[in-house]
């Protein structure tokens, strides 16, 4: 029977080895220019494991300097994958130029709310603040996707399936993270190797989806369109509100058990 | 179990749900597509066949029915009769969602959009949504039929007279929209 370090080790290779297969990908198919932050993220997680792995061999594991270079690298790559996460979104409604507009405000407020809202729940202690912080990242990253998967399927606008498997890599691996910090906030000391593993293992998961995704080439991204006059969505916009407003008194009136009005 | 770890667990249920829902294919739109050419030439709406709607849930014909043929007879007929206005309701409903299609078709091919407008039409969707739901269920239950149905059929025919009128008024720019919007090179939008 695998014990949990060696699986773990076996896992964090296989992790490794993928990371370099997706940034190569990435560099082969010249997609830098189209996902320039998507590659700086894989670049910045890939440098991040060979900093631990030669961390964890020189520093002592119980070193606070090793703890300050472990939680700073988090810090930086969870950073790096937020820009990847907001370059994904503009890339997948940026053609449109005024929906763009209003997602870019909702999903901003969404992730202000969701940063203070996250924080604010947690244990106020000095030794979580980090998960804390971590947390609420990532729980903003996850609702952002969301919100904008929302978005497009509420314009009904199809998305390019290599950018949304991205965008699901991301949000999965998102998800996982708030459960397992969560997890770890409540049982610190006997959660903390299984909490390991099972990250490596997310992230693995999460690495599949990206190469899987990338294996197929990127079509050309943010073509500008050709958009209709302003005065168009100004003049009829209103219209329509007002024809649904009227629509959904008349729908209340019924439930009220009055008759239609004339 | 304390309230961060519940709290926590419970978001990311939510996120899932929302995240499938998100990613599951689009209801077939029953047949009807977006037409340039409908902009031009309103065609006659669901609403037209109300009264043939009406004579199908008369409860007239049923007691005749139960009184003079058997009550198997009876019931098989209002089965049937259940299964036309539900069917009719339906199509009431791919009117009106073809009337918001508009909506959003002119939205997402706008340089700038209201929040509030926005905001507004997606909170309107969502509650005809729900009443249509509940409409439904009140008819498969026997709960609901004539009076109900008959608002409902009137409100959603003004509706697209007067969005069709309006259409009309612009019609070259929004069967621009349309051309724009089903044009290969801009395949971001489906309005198929």
């Amino acid at each position: 029977m695998v014990d949990l370090a060696t699986a773990q080790r076996v896992c964090w290779s296989l992790s490794i080895s993928l990371r370099a297969l997706l940034l190569g990908l990435v560099l082969w198919r010249r997609n830098v220019r189209s996902i320039p932050f998507f590659s700086i993220y894989l670049s910045v997680n890939l440098l991040n494991a060979f900093v631990l792995a030669v961390s964890y061999r020189v520093l002592d594991p119980q070193s606070p300097v090793l703890f300050r270079i472990v939680w700073g690298w988090q810090v930086l790559v969870t950073c790096v994958r937020a820009l990847a996460v907001a370059e994904i979104c503009r890339l997948l409604l940026a053609g449109y130029r005024g929906i763009w507009s209003l997602a870019r405000r909702v999903l901003l407020s969404c992730t202000v709310l969701v940063l203070v809202y996250a924080f604010l729940v947690s244990d106020h202690q000095w030794n979580s603040a980090i998960l804390a912080g971590n947390r609420a990242v990532e729980l903003s990253i996850a609702v952002v996707i969301v919100a904008l998967l929302v978005f497009l399927r509420h314009y009904q606008v199809v998305a390019e399936p290599t950018l949304r498997n991205l965008a699901i890599g991301f949000f999965l691996f998102s998800c996982f993270e708030v459960l397992n910090y969560t997890i770890l906030e409540h049982w610190l000391k006997p959660y903390a190797p299984f909490w390991n593993f099972l990250e490596v293992l997310s992230y693995l998961a999460c690495l599949l989806i990206w190469t899987w995704a990338l294996c197929k080439p990127l079509p050309q991204l943010a073509t500008d369109p050709t958009l209709l006059p302003g005065s168009v969505y100004q003049q009829l916009s209103p219209e329509i509100n007002l024809r649904l407003r009227q629509l959904n008194e008349r729908l209340s009136d019924f439930w009220r058990g009055k008759g239609p009005r004339s | 179990m304390n309230f961060t770890l519940i709290f926590f667990v419970s978001v990311v249920v939510a996120l899932l749900i929302l995240l499938v829902w998100t990613l599951r294919k689009p209801e077939p739109r029953n047949g009807w597509k977006f037409e340039a050419g409908s902009l031009e030439q309103p065609r006659p709406r669901h609403a037209t066949y109300l009264s043939l709607i009406r004579q199908a849930l008369s409860p007239a014909d049923i007691e005749f029915l139960a009184a003079r043929g058997s009550p198997g007879l009876a019931r098989r007929v209002r089965k049937e009769r259940r299964r036309v206005a539900l069917s009719y309701l339906n199509e009431l409903r791919n009117d009106f969602q073809r009337l918001l299609r508009l909506a959003q078709v002119i939205a997402s091919l706008s340089p700038e959009v209201g929040a509030a407008q926005e905001w507004e039409r997606f909170r309107l969707s969502f509650r005809f949504s729900c009443r249509y739901q509940i409409v439904r269920a009140g008819l498969y239950s026997g709960l609901l039929v004539l009076p109900q149905l008959s608002s409902l059929s009137q409100v959603v025919s003004e509706l697209a007279f007067r969005m069709e009128t309006a259409m009309k008024e612009l019609g070259e720019r929004a069967l621009l929209a349309a051309k724009l919007a089903s044009s290969p090179d801009r395949s971001g939008v489906d309005i198929a």
